[in-house]
C-alpha cells in the first residue's frame, strides 16, 4: 500500500456520502460551464484574422435605417477597400414564424470575397452567382429544414413588402455563421420596385493597416449628408448588439457566483462530516508519528480529488454534451454555437481544485489543532 | 399509531445546526435563484400584458410582425381615419394617430455604453388615445416643432433625457419638453414626438401603424372587417393589448433559463440534504433504537425523520425567499428582438412565485429525506441499541 | 548504564474550566531498558497522563521527561511526529485500526513514514505479523477479525518499526478473559525474548502481575513501586 491508496481507501469508506458529494459537484459545475459557455456565446463574437478585415458601413443613427445604394461607388473609390457588396437584413418568414433564421440580399460575385473563411463548392457558387433568383444556404439552416439543393423556398417579408421565391443552388460551410441565407440583392430590389436602398455595405480591406484610414475616409465622406454613415469594424459591430443585452451579463454573473458559493457549501459540509468521524483515526495517526502537515495533506488530497472528481464529471459531461447535441435545434436557433472552449473548461476545473482545497481548510485545521490526547478520546 | 413530537426534530437541527446549516444555505440558494429569474421573466411579460387600452385597434401593414416594420402610405391613412365607427372626441376629432417607430441610440447614464430606445411619432391624438397615460412633468410637444416627451424610465436610465436638455437623432435636435408616466407598461422605455416631424427627421415618407378607438365593441368589429377587406389598404387590425401580448415571448428564454438553472441545482441541493440526513441517521442510531424499544412503530420513525428533511428544506425555503425580496421593483432593461430596443421593467415577486419556490424547497426535502428515512426506520431494534 | 526513561520532578497541571487540575505532581522515576513496566492507579490517578507524556502525545507543565537522551518535552510538535514514529509503538485500549485496511495494511502504516521500498516493508510487516501469529489473517480487514486478533494486529503494528517503548493503555480493557491472557502473554513475550521496553496501563491486578515492576499512583504522586515476583 502508499498513501496515495489509503488517501484512495478513505475516501471510499462511505461510498454513498462519496457519491452524492461528487454528484452535487458535478452538478454544479456543469452549470458553471453551461453558464459560461451561453455567457461567452452572448458576448464574444468569434474573432479570427478575416474578420479583423471586414468593416460595416450603417446609417448613423441606427441599423433600422436605409442607406442609398449610390454610396457604393463611393465607397469603392476608398483607397484599401478591395471589394463592397450591399448587404440587407431581409428578415423574412419561411413557413412559420418559429423558423427563424437570418436572410440577407447581397451581391452574389462579391459575399464570398468578403466572408473569405466560408468554403463554397466553386461550382455550386458559379451557380448561385448565375442564376438571378438562387440563393446559396449555410449548412446548419439546409439540415434544420432538411433542405436539398434545387429545392424552391419562398420567403414572406415582413420589413419588406414582397415575398422573394428562390431556388437553393449552394451550400457553405464553416468559418462564419452557418445558418444564413443569402440571395440577389438585385432581385430583391427588383421586387421592391427599384427602391434603390441597402441595409448596410460590407467591405474587405487590403490589411490592417488599412482599417482606420477606411472607417474615417468612408464616414468623412457621406458628413452632413442626409444619411450619414457609421463604419466599424465587425467585431465593434457585434459587440454593438451585445452591449444590448445589458444586464445579462451581470444575471448570468451573479448566478455563477451563488453556485460557486452553494458547491462551497456543500463540500465542506461533506468534507467536515468525514473529518468529524474520523478524528479518532486521525489522532491515531498522528501517535503513530505522522505530523501535523501530513495529515493536513491526506485531508487536503482526499477534498482535491473529490472535488476534482465532481469537476471533471461536470465540466466535461458539459462538453461531451455540448459537442453532441445539436444546440441549434434544441434553443430554437437562440444558439448558434455552443463551444466549450478549453479555457472555461480549464476555468471549470481550476475552481473544481480551488473548492476542493478551500472546503477542507477549516475542518483539516481543526483536526490538527486537536491534540492527539483529546482525540483519543473522541468517540465515533 | 403513537407519532414522535415535532420538537424531537427541531431540537435535532439547532443541535446539529452546523451540519444542517449547509444543506439550508443550499436550499435557501437555489430558491432565491428560481425566484430571482423568474421574477424577471414575470417583469418583462407583465410589462407587455399591461401595455396597451383593450378598446384600442391597431393598424399595421400585413405581414408585418412588428410596427417597427410597417408601413402604411399617408394617403392610407387618411382614408382610414375619417372611417366610420371611430370614436370622436369633443371637438369631433377622431380618435386616430397615425404612427411611426424609429429606433435611435442612447447612450446610458450608469453605465458605459448605450441602447436602442424607441422614438414613436404620433399624431395629435396620440395621448387622448392612450388614457392611462400622464404627463407629470412639463408639457406635451407641439405638433410641428422637434420637441419630444420622454417616459419617466427613459429620463432616468439614458443621457440628456431631462426637461430642458436634448440630443440629436436623425437631422434634427429634439428638445425634452416633458416626462409622462406610463404605469408598467413598454411604454415606459419610449420617446414621443410629433409623426411628421419624425417623418421628416428620418426621411420617411410613409408611417408605420395608426391606433384607434372605435365607439364600441360592435363599431370595433365592423371596422376589423372593413380594414382588412380593403385591398388597396392591404392592411391588418389587431386589439392593441393582444400586439403586445404577443411579445410576452420575449421572456421565453429568460424563463427557460430560471426553470433550467432551478431543476439542476435543485437535484444538486437534494443530494446534498441527503448527505445530511444520512448523516443524522447514521448519527443517531442508538437514539433510534431507543425510540423503537418505547414502542414507536418503523413507520413513526420513517415520517419522523422524513418530516425533518422536510422541515430543513422548508427553512431554506423560507431564507431563500426572504433573500429575494428586496429584488421586488428593482428597475431593469433588457433587449427585445421584435422591437430591436430596450425595454425597461421591475422585477416582479408575487406570492405566487414565493409559492412555487417553496414547493421546489419542499420537494428538494423530500427527495432528500425518502431514502435516509427508510433506511432509519429498518434498522433492526438490537443492532442499533449496541452500536 | 543510563536507563532509558529518566523523568524528573514532573508535574502536569491541566485547565479544567476556572481550577486547576494537577495530574501529575513532582514525579521522578527511571526505567532502564529492557523492563516491563505495569502503571496502576484508580481513574484521575494520573497513570494515563504519565503514559502520555513518556510516548510523547503529551506536555509535562513542568520537570522533564528523557527518554534515551532526548528531552521529549523540548522537541516541537513536528519533531515530536517523527520522534514517535521512531521510538513509540501505541497499543491502544479500543484497538484502533483504522477500519478501512487490512490488518496487513494496518502494520504498514507507521513504515509508510520511513524510506523503506515496498519490498523491505513487507518483510518486516510479515516478520511482525508472523510474531503475533496472525501471518496466516493479513489479509482480513478488522471487522473480519475478533478482538484478541484485532489487539495482536495493534501490537504488530507497534512492533513494526522497532520502537525504543512500546506504551500500551489498558491494553486487555475491551477483552474477554481468554484474550486479555493471550494478549499478556504476547507482551511477556515480547520483554523476555526480543528485549523490549513494555510500559502498561492498567487498572487489572491480574494483567499487571504479568509485569516485571509495577508501579502505583493515586491523585498524580507515586505511591509504591514494587518488583513483580516470578
Amino acid at each position: 500500500m502508499t498513501i496515495a491508496g489509503f488517501i484512495l481507501r478513505n475516501a471510499l469508506r462511505n461510498k454513498r456520502r462519496l457519491t452524492l458529494t461528487i454528484l452535487s459537484v458535478s452538478l454544479s459545475l456543469f452549470l458553471f460551464t453551461t453558464l459560461q459557455t451561453a455567457l461567452r456565446e452572448l458576448t464574444q463574437p468569434p474573432s479570427t484574422s478575416d474578420s479583423a478585415l471586414r468593416l460595416i458601413t450603417r446609417h448613423r443613427v441606427s441599423l433600422a435605417n436605409v442607406l442609398p445604394e449610390k454610396y457604393q461607388y463611393r465607397i469603392q473609390q476608398v483607397p484599401g477597400v478591395e471589394v463592397v457588396s450591399k448587404f440587407t437584413w431581409f428578415g423574412g418568414i419561411y413557413q412559420d414564424e418559429k423558423n427563424f433564421f437570418p436572410q440577407f440580399a447581397v451581391e452574389p460575385e462579391k459575399i464570398f470575397r468578403i466572408f473569405t473563411e466560408a468554403k463554397v463548392d466553386p461550382l455550386e457558387l458559379d451557380a448561385f452567382i448565375k442564376e438571378r433568383t438562387a440563393c446559396i444556404v449555410g449548412i446548419k439552416t439546409m439540415e434544420r429544414f432538411g433542405w436539398k439543393i434545387g429545392d424552391r423556398i419562398t420567403l414572406r417579408g415582413t420589413i419588406w413588402d414582397c415575398n422573394p421565391e428562390l431556388v437553393i443552388r449552394g451550400v457553405y460551410r464553416e468559418g462564419i455563421d452557418e445558418t444564413n441565407l443569402f440571395f440577389h440583392h438585385d432581385y430583391f430590389n427588383e421586387l421592391m420596385n427599384d427602391l434603390g436602398v441597402t441595409g448596410t455595405f460590407w467591405l474587405r480591406v487590403r490589411d490592417e493597416a488599412a482599417v482606420q484610414p477606411v472607417i474615417d475616409a468612408i464616414d468623412a465622406s457621406f458628413r452632413n449628408s442626409d444619411a450619414e454613415t457609421k463604419t466599424e469594424t465587425e467585431r465593434a459591430f457585434q459587440l454593438g448588439f451585445v452591449s444590448m443585452f445589458g444586464n445579462i451579463k451581470m444575471l448570468i454573473g451573479s448566478i455563477s457566483t451563488v453556485i460557486v458559493f452553494t458547491m462551497v457549501l456543500v463540500t465542506a459540509s461533506t468534507m467536515s462530516m468525514a473529518i468529524r468521524e474520523r478524528m479518532r483515526e486521525l489522532a491515531v495517526l498522528k501517535a503513530i508519528g505522522f505530523n501535523g502537515r501530513q495529515v493536513f495533506s491526506l485531508i487536503l488530497a482526499e477534498s482535491f480529488g473529490l472535488a476534482m472528481a465532481g469537476g471533471l464529471l461536470g465540466c466535461v459531461g458539459a462538453w461531451a454534451l455540448f459537442s453532441n447535441i445539436d444546440v441549434y435545434k434544441a434553443t430554437q436557433g437562440f444558439f448558434i454555437k455552443f463551444d466549450v472552449t478549453p479555457h472555461i473548461l480549464a476555468s471549470g476545473l481550476l475552481l473544481a481544485g480551488l473548492l476542493g482545497a478551500i472546503s477542507c481548510i477549516a475542518p483539516a485545521w481543526a483536526s490538527i489543532r486537536m491534540s492527539v490526547v483529546t482525540g483519543l478520546k473522541e468517540t465515533d | 399509531m403513537p407519532s414522535i413530537p415535532v420538537t424531537y426534530n427541531l431540537r435535532n437541527i439547532r443541535v446539529r445546526w452546523r451540519t444542517t446549516i449547509a444543506t439550508v444555505l443550499g436550499v435557501a440558494l437555489v430558491v432565491s435563484v428560481f425566484v430571482m429569474v423568474m421574477a424577471l421573466a414575470r417583469g418583462l411579460k407583465s410589462t407587455y400584458v399591461q401595455t396597451g387600452d383593450p378598446r384600442n385597434l391597431l393598424v399595421m401593414r400585413r405581414g408585418s410582425t412588428a410596427e417597427s416594420s410597417s408601413q402604411i402610405m399617408r394617403e392610407e391613412m387618411i382614408r382610414m381615419k375619417y372611417l366610420p365607427g371611430i370614436a370622436r372626441d369633443a371637438q369631433d376629432r377622431p380618435y386616430f394617430s397615425p404612427e411611426i417607430i424609429v429606433l435611435i441610440y442612447l447612450n446610458r447614464l450608469d453605465a458605459q455604453g448605450g441602447a436602442n430606445v424607441i422614438v414613436r411619432g404620433m399624431g395629435e391624438m396620440g395621448l387622448a388615445v392612450r388614457p392611462n397615460i400622464v404627463l407629470s412633468e412639463g408639457r406635451m410637444f407641439q405638433s410641428g416643432r422637434r420637441e419630444c416627451v420622454v417616459s419617466r424610465r427613459v429620463a432616468n436610465r439614458f443621457a440628456n433625457c431631462l426637461i430642458g436638455q436634448s440630443f440629436r437623432a436623425g437631422k434634427a435636435e429634439w428638445t425634452v419638453v416633458g416626462i409622462f408616466e406610463a404605469g408598467k407598461s413598454a411604454y415606459e422605455s419610449e420617446i414621443w414626438a410629433d409623426a411628421d416631424e419624425v417623418r421628416d427627421a428620418f426621411n420617411r415618407n410613409f408611417y408605420g401603424s395608426a391606433l384607434i378607438r372605435p365607439v364600441d365593441d360592435a363599431a370595433s368589429a365592423a371596422l376589423v372587417r372593413r380594414i382588412e377587406s380593403d385591398r388597396t389598404l392591404s392592411a391588418r387590425v389587431l386589439k392593441e393589448t393582444d400586439y403586445y401580448k404577443d411579445q410576452t415571448k420575449t421572456a421565453g428564454p429568460i424563463q427557460f433559463m430560471g426553470g433550467f438553472l432551478a431543476t439542476i441545482m435543485s437535484i444538486g441541493a437534494a443530494f446534498s440534504a441527503m448527505n445530511t440526513m444520512y448523516a443524522a441517521v447514521g448519527a443517531r442510531t442508538r437514539e433510534i433504537g431507543t425510540l423503537r424499544v418505547l414502542g414507536f412503530k418503523r413507520r413513526s420513525i420513517y415520517l419522523s425523520f422524513l418530516l425533518e428533511s422536510v422541515l430543513l428544506a422548508g427553512l431554506g425555503g423560507v431564507i431563500g425567499c426572504l433573500m429575494s425580496l428586496p429584488l421586488n421593483g428593482v428597475a431593469t432593461g433588457t433587449f427585445s428582438w421584435t422591437s430591436f430596443s430596450e425595454v425597461a421593467f421591475e422585477f416582479r415577486i408575487t406570492p405566487d412565485l414565493l409559492g412555487k419556490g417553496m414547493m421546489f424547497a419542499l420537494v428538494m426535502g423530500v427527495l432528500g429525506g425518502l431514502l435516509p428515512a427508510r433506511m432509519a426506520a429498518r434498522k433492526p431494534v438490537l443492532v442499533a441499541l449496541k452500536t | 548504564m543510563t536507563p532509558i526513561v529518566q523523568i524528573r520532578e514532573l508535574t502536569r497541571v491541566y485547565q479544567q474550566g476556572e481550577i486547576d487540575v494537577t495530574a501529575l505532581d513532582n514525579i521522578s522515576l527511571d526505567i532502564p531498558d529492557g523492563d516491563f513496566v505495569a502503571l496502576m492507579g484508580p481513574s484521575g490517578s494520573g497513570k494515563s497522563t504519565l503514559l502520555h507524556i513518556m510516548a510523547g502525545i503529551d506536555r509535562p507543565t513542568r520537570g522533564s521527561c528523557v527518554v534515551r537522551g532526548v528531552d521529549v518535552a523540548k522537541l516541537s510538535e513536528t519533531e515530536l511526529a517523527e520522534w514517535r514514529n521512531h521510538h513509540i509503538g501505541f497499543v491502544f485500549q479500543t484497538f484502533n485500526l483504522i477500519p478501512v485496511l487490512t490488518a496487513f495494511e494496518n502494520v504498514e502504516m507507521p513504515l509508510l513514514l520511513t524510506g523503506l521500498t515496498a519490498s523491505e516493508r513487507r518483510a518486516h510487516v510479515e516478520a511482525a505479523l508472523e510474531l503475533v501469529g496472525l501471518k496466516d489473517r493479513m489479509h482480513h480487514q478488522p471487522r473480519q477479525l475478533s478482538g484478541g486478533q484485532e489487539q495482536r494486529v495493534a501490537i504488530a503494528r507497534a512492533l513494526v518499526t522497532d520502537p525504543t517503548l512500546i506504551v500500551a493503555d489498558e491494553p486487555t480493557g475491551n477483552l474477554d478473559a481468554k484474550s486479555a491472557t493471550e494478549v499478556l502473554n504476547l507482551l511477556v513475550a515480547l520483554n523476555r525474548d526480543a528485549g523490549k521496553t513494555i510500559i502498561m496501563v492498567t487498572h487489572d491486578p491480574k494483567a499487571a502481575a504479568h509485569a516485571r515492576r509495577v508501579l502505583h499512583l493515586e491523585k498524580g504522586e507515586l505511591l509504591k513501586d514494587e518488583e513483580t515476583p516470578r
